[in-house]
């Protein structure tokens, strides 16, 4: 069975861009820093977001959630036959991001590749690669992320 | 230099996290939904071990380290009420930057849930 058909590989290379609707907002770095049991004193006032919150939260996206609850980016790819389980992810953090920052997140589907699991099964796994820059176009954070459909 | 760090994860907990990410996916609360997919207790959102594993990096290296690069792998699911322990060993370290390995297990039953991880800081 081929997971990877014609109408999925075309769509290698789609973007999607969300720029959130107001700054980041010192509630917000202080709601995450509570919620994982941070202990930076700079995390908890709400002066210096912790690194990975830019690509954790959904809060840029201003989406409406969908039949599961979720409410942040997804592709919505159609792979018949499969279960959806998340592989990874790789950040890569260029510089501080505070409370005054408003987040833009640009979003490619930037590959996907059919593999054969050790016992056998076929996989599609998914490559996406999230950019993330504040108001002045500066860069704050990079977000390879892997989301992989086995076959049941 | 082997480091430690274990933490007991709550559905409050949880709660909490889903509404500072916007995060509302019913795997993570729902029992009704979590039932029909043959689940017995909510899911810890896999992405919250970003955060879990960045603050025990900063714990165990100091609050003016920096975190460059963060690296996961997700090998099982983690349920509420579960506590996991982050382990770290330094791999390499020179001129202000150092290397560490990363892993995640449950220490209930020694299960490995986030593995491998690696993570680059610079050093003050």
């Amino acid at each position: 069975m081929t997971l990877l058909t014609a109408e999925l590989a075309a769509r290698i290379g789609e973007e999607r861009v969300y720029t959130a609707p107001e700054p980041l907002g010192r509630a917000a770095i202080r709601y995450f820093a509570l919620a994982t049991g941070d202990t930076d004193p700079a995390h908890l006032a709400g002066d210096v977001a912790p690194p990975t919150l830019i690509c954790e939260t959904n809060q840029y996206a201003n989406l409406p959630r969908d039949a599961d609850g979720y409410a942040g980016h997804g592709w919505h790819l159609d792979v018949p036959g499969t279960r959806l389980i998340r592989g990874g992810n790789a950040y890569r953090f260029e510089r501080p991001v505070g409370p005054d920052d408003v987040i833009t997140a640009r979003w490619k589907l930037a590959d996907m590749t059919e593999r054969v699991t050790g016992s056998g099964k076929t996989m599609l796994v998914v490559t996406s690669i999230a950019t993330y820059t504040d108001q002045a176009g500066r860069l704050l954070a990079v977000n390879e992320e892997t989301l992989i459909y086995v076959a049941r | 230099m082997s480091l430690v760090r274990e933490q007991r994860i709550e559905l409050p907990d949880m709660i909490a996290y889903a509404g500072a990410t916007w995060d509302w996916h019913k795997l993570h609360y729902d029992a009704d939904y979590l039932r029909e997919r043959g689940l017995g207790k909510p899911v810890v959102d896999g992405q919250v071990f970003g955060a879990y594993l960045a603050v025990a990096l900063r714990e165990w290296f100091g609050p003016d380290a920096v975190v460059t690069a963060l690296s996961f792998r997700f090998k099982s699911l983690v349920f509420a009420g579960e506590t996991i322990r982050c382990v770290g060993t330094a791999v390499r370290q020179e001129a202000g930057t150092v290397e560490v390995d990363l892993r995640v297990e449950v220490v209930e039953d020694g299960r490995i849930a986030v593995a491998p991880a690696a993570a680059t800081l610079t050093l003050p």
